[in-house]
């Protein structure tokens, strides 16, 4: 079809275009190089098999926005598809008198009848899209106000890039299903294996006979010769996520979520300098942290599930990685060539929006091309805490009080299990006699006042249950999950090693523990300094004691509706979602999901060090937002017109929820509506008072003021 | 510029406070000891005067609880250049009277510029280090400082007093300064540096003379007790103001 000059000319912008592509790619390689070191090529083949699968039935994409998602899917088989498409089209244009626009038999047929349809399916995608963002003007794809973007990012670029992207796969895909139409005009057939172009090819036969030609040439090259043309926009276009997002998925983390990368790359250890640990510029962040760069598709997914965007905090996990992106553009040549980025705080996010991070793991769950915007944000963390930054002074004094005391309350140690004193039965030592299990009780359910009841109510629970269980009283030290998450890497492996000290001396099976945070660094951190136990939160444990029939419920709680919020350290992380379930099943409550429950759950804004901050955020504050959540969850409409009303309960199981999601009752001005009650509150109150081995206290319903 | 800051250990106040068995003194053996809050500040202050002006920062205690290294390892953590230790057989709870002697005593032979110590610390609340070491030294004192700049062989430092009244001084060095509150909230010291310290810092040791000086002796020391208790009169104004003139009258302060 094509005459030779065109062939000719095809060529040449081959051998431009896609040399100064490949050359694009290379710099990308070395701007992906100059990133520290990082353990990444493990299982490559399964992990490479597994996330071309997955990408394949866009599973990473359906974690949220169902119906974006599905325009997106329509895109991508299309696009994909079109990889065959476009080297039938090359056929079509270079060898003479090859033409398949007719066929509608046999493999050519079923090439055709895809190729046509899927084609509909970009157009109405990119369509979708377009709409979305030019005319519906989503308000997910906007910032809150004082985050921090860089002036490319601020004046639009995303849109432009975006509207490049969209109007290229409309030219492409639009011409050549054109094109198939023009030709069946020009031969006036009808082809059943093309519907959609046949019924174009109608409309196009009233052209004039000398125009096909033409219209049929112009169409190849703004379907084919397009691509050779934006090969190389592709290498500053978000639209390089085609290629950048499987290679991030296939090199995706694959130790267990809860257990952070190392503060610095590993060295040889040959006399070298003692690397700093985290990142201050782009260079310090491990590689695959730059490779989210490339990866990011700016869809602002993360941004939508962020407990810190959503209560007005300026932190935006996606903001972080387009800055990232748009510095790496800007910078491309020399960046590659070795020249370093300046401080990372100074241009990609701010020191506030580092500080607001909860570290909750929800932008990184969401994401649908592996990125990790949390990562960084740890790193950052741990290299303002190393160069003594001027901390926030909450996180500063909890941080001096556990290096002092090894508790965040700053309590001597042997104040630690005070809590046990008004029990009237003494806990094992089990520093001094053997138990099954080792109970690591942790500093909110120790210290906290509010908490301390629940606590008694969990060692009661236990003992009735015939559990052989231990503590560790003073000897047990703060489990240093958030002061690692608050970048503080040393404090951190100093509790770590005092704590694994102290386990190692004592002869236990298992570890139980009643706060997810502390579950988190004892299960997936602990290992790495020697602690290698399993180690199950008392939810598991309870669970397992109701299925065995070593724990009864006399009680079926029909009274009560109750809705249970995932902890991000025991769901999110931990995957910890079906036993506080099983319980509250067990406990013959009546169950209502919120919508957004396990992976989904909405964190309540206490990890990463916030509860330890003085700060409030200007928007609704993450715990109240999930208050109500769970009151339009529960409907108390529903109630009283039977004359049954049922009490609500909002049901959590970890300490700091407890402390956090009181307050929120009493702040959204729900008191008397809902109730706060820790899932061990239930299940005591399902065994009830008779069989709970120790009687000195009542059961505790309401939470202690 | 030579600076040289003085500092010592005190109970932990987050602690349940323990009287001993003799009703003296507190029962220190029960107790957690760290670096008194008023040195952590002059520790701050020292190191911005240094980062300001230039010089070394020795930080130097008498080592009353075998544990004196973590706080100097911390210091240096903080950007303290040298860190100095006096032995001897000094028990926990030594007086400020022969701290203040032994640490003049190894101060003179440091011959500092600057000395910046806490003003006070919470144990003894006497406030005497610092003026002690001046008078040993022969030195000018200015306490209740919160700020200390330095510039040709001067010291401008701002004092605050009752009221929110400021003085500015300006003392020719050598001289002692007792902090109040460094300009600067005292920085973090990330234990991954501490620890690093720990393993690789040298702390030198300066012998103490063990009959260096003598305090005063605290007679006897307890916990509150309460004495007596208030009564809370409820009502209007009026009815409060009758009750007030009747008691008045009944405690005989009025005729008539
Ligand atoms: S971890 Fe949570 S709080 Fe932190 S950036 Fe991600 S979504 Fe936001
Ligand atoms: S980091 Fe992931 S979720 Fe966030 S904008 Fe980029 S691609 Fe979307």
């Amino acid at each position: 079809m094509l005459t030779s000059f065109e062939k000719l000319i095809f060529i040449l912008m081959v051998a431009v275009f896609g040399g100064l592509t490949a050359w694009g790619f290379y710099q990308i390689y070395r701007i992906i190089r100059r990133g520290r070191p990082a353990a990444r090529f493990t299982h490559v083949i399964p992990q490479t098999v597994k996330a071309l699968l997955e990408v394949g039935l866009q599973k990473p994409m359906y974690k949220s926005r169902p119906i974006l998602t599905t325009f997106h899917a329509l895109i991508f088989f299309g696009f994909s598809y079109y990889i065959l498409v476009n080297v039938n089209d090359l056929l079509e244009g270079f060898l003479p008198g090859y033409s398949t626009a007719e066929v509608s038999a046999g493999i050519i047929g079923l090439l055709n009848l895809l190729g046509d349809v899927l084609s509909i399916g970009v157009l109405v995608g990119v369509a979708a899209f377009l709409v979305r963002r030019f005319i519906a003007k989503d308000k997910r794809l906007e910032y809150n106000k004082d985050v921090l973007l860089l002036p490319g990012v601020a004046q639009g670029g995303i849109k432009r890039d975006s509207l490049i992207v969209g109007l290229f796969i409309l030219c492409h895909v639009g011409s050549r299903f054109t094109g198939q139409a023009l030709r069946l005009a020009e031969m006036g057939a009808t082809n059943p294996a093309q519907p959609f172009a046949g019924a174009l090819s109608l409309l196009l036969r009233a052209l004039p006979p000398s125009a096909f030609a033409p219209a049929i040439h112009a169409s190849w090259w703004i379907a084919i010769g397009l691509i050779v043309v934006f090969l190389p926009y592709f290498i500053i276009s978000k639209h390089v996520h085609i290629m950048a997002a499987p290679l991030n998925l296939a090199l995706a983390k694959q130790a267990e979520r809860g257990r952070l990368d190392p503060a610095t790359s590993p060295t040889n250890g040959q006399g070298q300098a003692l690397p700093l640990p985290g990142a201050a510029t782009l260079a310090d962040l491990a590689w695959p942290r730059l490779m989210d760069a490339y990866a990011c598709i700016m869809c602002n997914r993360c941004q939508d599930v962020c407990p810190a965007h959503n209560s007005m905090r300026p932190l935006s996990p996606s903001a972080l990685e387009i800055n990232k992106r748009y510095w790496l553009n800007a910078n491309f040549n020399a960046f590659a060539g070795g020249a370093s980025s300046p401080p990372l705080t100074e241009w990609a996010i701010s020191p506030e929006a580092v500080w607001a991070c909860t570290t909750c793991y929800a932008c990184v769950r969401v994401c649908p091309v592996g990125n990790e915007p949390m990562a960084d944000i740890i790193d950052l963390r741990r290299r303002l805490v190393n160069d003594g930054a001027e901390l926030d002074s909450g996180v500063q004094s909890t941080l001096e009080k556990i290096g002092k005391t090894g508790n965040s309350f700053g309590q001597a140690a042997r104040n630690r299990a005070k809590w046990a004193a008004s029990l009237d039965f003494k806990i094992k030592d089990v520093r001094k006699e053997p138990a099954e299990f080792l109970w690591f009780v942790g500093d909110y359910a120790s210290f906290d006042a509010r908490v301390q009841e629940i606590t008694r109510t969990v060692a009661r629970v236990l003992k009735s249950a015939g559990v052989d269980f231990g503590i560790l009283y003073e000897a047990e030290k703060n489990s240093g999950n958030d002061v690692r998450r608050v970048g503080e890497e040393g404090l951190f492996e100093q509790l770590a090693e005092q704590n694994v000290a102290a386990m190692s001396k004592c002869t236990f099976e298992r570890v139980i523990t009643t706060d997810p945070h502390t579950l988190n660094a004892l299960k997936n951190e602990y290992p790495d300094y020697g602690g290698k136990w399993e180690t199950i939160h008392y939810t598991r444990l309870l669970a397992q004691l109701i299925d065995a029939g070593k724990l009864q419920l006399q009680h079926k709680l029909s009274h009560y509706r109750v809705t249970f919020h995932d902890p991000c350290y025991l769901g999110r992380y931990n995957n910890g979602f079906n036993p506080p379930r099983a319980l509250i099943r067990a406990a013959g409550c009546e169950f209502v999901e919120m919508p957004r429950n396990k992976e989904n759950s909405y964190c309540c804004g206490a990890g990463g060090g916030q509860i330890w901050m003085g700060s409030t955020p200007v928007g609704e504050r993450p715990a109240e937002n999930r208050i109500r959540e769970a009151l339009a969850a529960l409907d108390p409409s529903a109630d009283g017109a039977g004359g049954n009303a049922k009490r609500l309960l909002f049901v959590v199981s970890c300490p700091k929820d407890v402390v956090m999601y009181s307050d929120a009752v009493k702040t959204t001005g729900n008191e008397g509506k809902i109730e706060v009650r820790d899932i061990i509150q239930l299940i005591a109150e399902a065994m009830g008072e008779g069989r709970l081995l120790t009687s000195n206290h009542k059961p505790q319903n309401a939470i202690p003021a | 510029m030579n600076i040289v800051v003085p500092i010592k250990q005190i109970p932990n106040l987050t602690d349940e406070l323990e009287i001993n068995g003799d009703g003296t003194g507190l029962d220190h053996d029960a107790l957690q000891y760290v670096l008194n809050e008023f040195d952590e500040h002059a520790i701050e202050e020292a190191v911005l005067a240094k980062e300001a002006a230039g010089g070394t920062v020795t930080v130097i205690g008498v080592d009353t609880t075998g544990e004196l290294d973590g706080a100097l390892h911390t210091a240096l953590a903080k950007g303290a250049d040298k860190a100095a230790r006096i032995t001897g057989d000094f028990p926990r709870g030594t007086d400020s009277h022969t701290q203040a002697k032994l640490l003049a005593n190894a101060i003179r032979s440091l011959s500092p510029d600057l000395v910046l110590t806490g003003v006070q610390a919470a144990d003894d609340r006497d406030g005497q280090i610092g003026p002690m070491i001046a008078a040993h030294l022969g030195l000018p004192y200015v306490g209740v400082v919160t700020g200390v700049a330095v510039k040709d062989g001067k010291a401008i430092v701002h004092k605050e007093y009752a009221g929110g009244l400021m003085g500015e001084f300006e003392v020719s060095l050598p001289m002692v300064v007792g902090v109040q509150a460094a300009h600067q909230p005292p920085r973090y010291a990330p234990v991954s540096k501490v620890r690093q310290i720990a393993k690789t810092a040298k702390i030198d040791e300066i012998a103490g003379d063990e009959a260096a000086g003598a305090g005063s002796t605290v007679r006897r020391m307890f916990k509150p007790e309460a004495a007596g208790h208030a009564e809370m009169w409820e009502g209007g104004p009026e009815e409060v103001a009758e009750k007030i003139a009747a008691l008045i009258k009944e405690k005989g302060l009025l005729k008539g």
